[in-house]
């Protein structure tokens, strides 16, 4: 399992870092992108499977719609069929994962702090939320130089985070709060996913480039 | 209540009906196993498994609910996918969305609702198998290998990423007992398979899986054959064949070995040496291995030894002198000890030439002693010239003499006897004058049969230590004339030389002789005149060293090995008479007349000698065959041997 391994995205143009970055390449950029949001998938979906173990009884799990704790990003305007998807444009594409990836910084934070409150919380569920959490700041910075690359657009650092997706309540139940926690990674699951597949799509929509048959 | 009745009777009805079926009915089972599969991500189909239908017919039904949503949505394709089965298509189907499915059974009695079931289309995707599998043999650099190539499933569309595949084949030998092999092909759609058995038919299988989601089925089998290779089974005819052939020829060899071992490697001829035993020589014995070595009758055994002695050799002892006379006396009963001993026809003459020679060595170191002891005369002065002596002695040896006789090889030895290196000093003469003198005397040796070659002796004799020294010949270039005048001059020398007698004795002992030496008279002068007694020629002269064809009256020198050397000369009448004119019979200076070349050849020998002597008490015989080299050295000096 590659906790470890980091791929810094190079060039993250910083308003006003003195020294350039090297150029790199829009391919190779992209490629670091993907693979930043794979590797963010694959250990938020383990983080769930164990968080799911440790803590959610059998009955309660797989629904975590049901609890009333819908996903954060619910609201955010992201197509979720194919064909949809198809129909949408390239930028449309980076702006949505930027969007996923912004929403999530911040819960991910906050996660990291209410799973010190567990008792017997597994070290490495705590490492690896950790991880998550550092990472997702590099694919961040990562989608807005391919954006800027791509796309041809200033930056603009505009958090969709103020939007107050999350609510830090604290909840008196334990059960509940569990639940919240549990819907949280779940949540966060599945945009990591939606994150890796709409840069996929991205990459294999460049023409000639990629041989993505 | 007839009404009532009726509806008695319908209530009653379903009871007795059972009754008469012996079936009940009763609730359709749960369904269970709810199972949705999505193969492109696109679309997904839902399959449950039936309870018990409670023996009414039972009619399923699918509702669902999307996640955030309460509305309940029915299946709307129930066909599509077979029975019990549900399927979403794409209009239907949305990603990243939890559905809530659940599965009611009814039948007449009533519902029976399954457990729900959420799933998120995202993670349920279970591609269809690859498709279009192609199997090809090609060859690198004459080894095959297997290309297999395929295809996506039709309906995955990788093409936009939408879903990504890695492949995996498996390969199989078609054999009961081979497994699979498995390779996992990543995202590629073509594969090479090397380490092929030739002549095997092969099964090939792909299967692939979504980056997240279930590996798919295998696909239908592809059967490829590898090709043979040609060359084996010429090669292995042509070992098999090859084999056969060399079978027969170690066969062949074997039967013929012992014959081709003669031909090839003869058999080599071992060294034997007569009367070596190996077996000793192991045992560390040396003494006995070299004793056997020694030829048994080499040097001459006692009983040659009358062959060669010559019979009639009579020597006077001189009892001239004092101081001989303890030596003469020695030698004299040495002598006559000997003789005695071993020759029972003449007096001293026959003696047992080996006896004689052993007293003679030590008798001679005595003498040498006590002369030194004695003799004012013999002093520092006689030892200086006898050292010199020593160092000059002379041997006069022809090859012949020393070369084996033809008739025997005893000759050889013999010949060279002792020089007396005794002590005696011939008191006449003055030791200093001895040095002038050479005194170069020659004996004729008679002993020496006329046949057998010329032997030069030339015999040193220190006139004042016990050297003789006779030496005459033409070609010598040691003062032969001189000697020979000496000789005549001296005629005394001689016979002092002959004194010691025994030398001459010795000498002419060993040699198997037809003549004699017979000692004419015993002047006053204490000096043996030796004289041959040539058979079937007389001789009047007083010294008859007659100048026989072959004579061997010569004495030809006495080396420092004190041996005696008897030269063979042709003595003529001249000679003879010159000799006779000396009073002595100086062989030698007939020696030197003679025209006849007399191959004389001076060995310088160094001085061992008496040493070696007195070990032995004989002549060392490997002194004599040292001589022999020497002589046989010298002989291109000198003039040619001589063999008359």
């Amino acid at each position: 399992y590659i906790l470890t391994v980091s791929m810094p995205l190079d060039c993250k143009e910083e308003p006003g870092s003195l020294t350039r970055c090297p150029s790199i390449s829009q391919e190779k950029l992209l490629d670091r992108v993907i693979h930043h949001a794979e590797l963010i998938y694959r250990v938020s979906e383990e983080s769930c499977s164990l968080f799911e173990e440790m803590f959610i009884p059998l009955p309660l799990r797989l629904q975590s719609n049901q609890a009333g704790f819908a996903c954060i990003t619910k609201t955010l305007p992201i197509p979720s069929s194919k064909s949809e998807i198809e129909q949408i444009s390239d930028k449309w594409l980076l702006h949505s994962v930027l969007m996923l990836v912004q929403s999530w910084i911040e819960p991910l934070v906050y996660l990291q702090t209410t799973l010190d409150r567990y008792d017997n919380a597994p070290e490495m569920l705590v490492n690896k939320t950790k991880w998550v959490s550092e990472k997702l700041v590099s694919l961040e910075q990562g989608v807005v130089a391919l954006i800027k690359k791509m796309l041809d657009e200033g930056t603009f650092t505009t958090t969709y985070n103020e939007q107050g997706l999350f609510q830090y309540d604290t909840l008196p139940d334990m059960l509940e709060s569990v639940m919240r926690d549990y819907t949280l990674l779940s949540c966060f699951k599945k945009d990591a996913h939606k994150m890796e597949t709409f840069l996929k799509l991205l990459k294999c929509r460049q023409a000639d480039k990629y041989n993505c048959a | 209540m007839t009404k009532v009745g009726e509806v008695l009777l319908l209530l009653l009805l379903p009871a007795f009906v059972p009754h008469t079926d012996g079936t009940r009915y009763s609730l359709p089972g749960k369904p269970t196993e709810i199972k949705c599969r999505s193969p492109e991500k696109e679309t997904f189909t839902c399959w449950w498994k039936p309870g018990s239908d409670g023996g009414l017919p039972t009619t399923y039904a699918l509702y669902y609910r999307k996640e955030g949503s309460d509305v309940v949505h029915e299946c709307p394709d129930y066909h599509t996918a077979g029975k019990n089965s549900c399927f979403f298509n794409k209009n239907d189907t949305v990603i990243w969305v939890s559905y809530n499915i659940t599965v009611v059974a009814t039948n007449a009695l009533g519902k029976t609702y399954s457990d729900p079931v959420d799933i998120d289309v995202v993670y349920i995707v279970k591609p269809h198998p690859p498709e279009k599998l192609e199997v090809t043999v090609m060859k690198d650099q004459g080894w095959p290998f297997l290309r297999v190539s395929w295809e996506p499933p039709r309906k995955a569309d990788t093409r936009s990423g939408w879903i990504t595949l890695i492949y995996e084949l498996r390969v199989k030998l078609e054999e009961e007992e081979s497994e699979w092999e498995n390779h996992v092909a990543g995202q590629q759609k073509m594969f090479n398979i090397f380490s092929l058995r030739s002549g095997g038919t092969y099964l090939i299988q792909v299967r692939c899986k979504p980056d997240h989601g279930f590996w798919s089925e295998w696909s239908s089998t592809s059967y490829v054959k590898v090709p043979e290779c040609k060359t084996s089974s010429v090669w292995i005819l042509i070992l098999v064949f090859s084999a056969f052939i060399l079978l027969i020829l170690i066969w062949l060899i074997h039967m013929n070995s012992h014959s081709l071992k003669h031909c090839m490697l003869p058999p080599v001829p071992g060294p034997k040496i007569k009367g070596f035993d190996k077996q000793l020589l192991k045992s560390g014995k040396s003494d006995e291995v070299f004793s056997a070595l020694v030829v048994s009758d080499f040097p001459p055994t006692t009983s040659n030894y009358e062959d060669l002695l010559v019979e009639y050799l009579e020597v006077y002892v001189p009892e001239q002198q004092e101081l001989m006379v303890d030596e003469g006396k020695d030698h004299d009963g040495c002598l006559k000890s000997i003789g005695s001993a071993s020759d029972s026809d003449s007096g001293r003459g026959s003696c047992d030439s080996d006896n004689l020679l052993m007293d003679k060595s030590g008798a001679a170191k005595e003498e040498q002693q006590q002369q030194n002891q004695e003799g004012d005369q013999i002093g520092t002065e006689t030892q200086g010239p006898k050292e010199a002596w020593e160092k000059e002695t002379m041997l006069c040896a022809n090859e012949d003499v020393v070369s084996p006789d033809a008739s025997s090889k005893k000759v050889k030895t013999w010949p060279s006897v002792f020089s007396p290196v005794t002590p005696y000093s011939p008191s006449p003469l003055d030791p200093h004058n001895s040095l002038e003198m050479h005194k170069q005397n020659c004996l004729s040796d008679t002993q020496f049969p006329p046949g057998s070659p010329s032997s030069d002796h030339c015999i040193k004799k220190a006139l004042q230590s016990s050297y003789w020294e006779v030496c005459f010949n033409n070609n010598q270039p040691y003062p032969q004339t001189d000697v020979h005048q000496q000789l005549q001059a001296h005629s005394d020398r001689n016979i002092s030389a002959i004194n010691d007698g025994n030398v001459p004795s010795n000498l002419l002992l060993p040699t198997r002789m037809t003549e004699y030496v017979e000692v004419q008279r015993l002047n006053e002068e204490n000096k043996v005149l030796l004289h041959p007694i040539p058979s079937g020629h007389s001789r009047e002269k007083a010294c008859s060293w007659v100048g026989h064809r072959d004579n061997y009256s010569k004495v030809k020198g006495v080396n420092s090995d004190n041996v005696l050397l008897l030269q063979r000369d042709v003595v003529e009448e001249e000679s003879m008479e010159m000799a006779g004119a000396a009073e002595s019979c100086y062989t030698s200076s007939i020696a030197i007349n003679t025209p006849k070349p007399t191959t004389c050849s001076h060995i310088a020998l160094p001085v061992q000698e008496e040493r070696v002597l007195a070990v032995s008490g004989y002549v060392d015989t490997a002194t004599m065959f040292s001589l022999d080299t020497y002589v046989n050295e010298m002989k291109p000096v000198a003039s040619k041997a001589n063999t008359v």
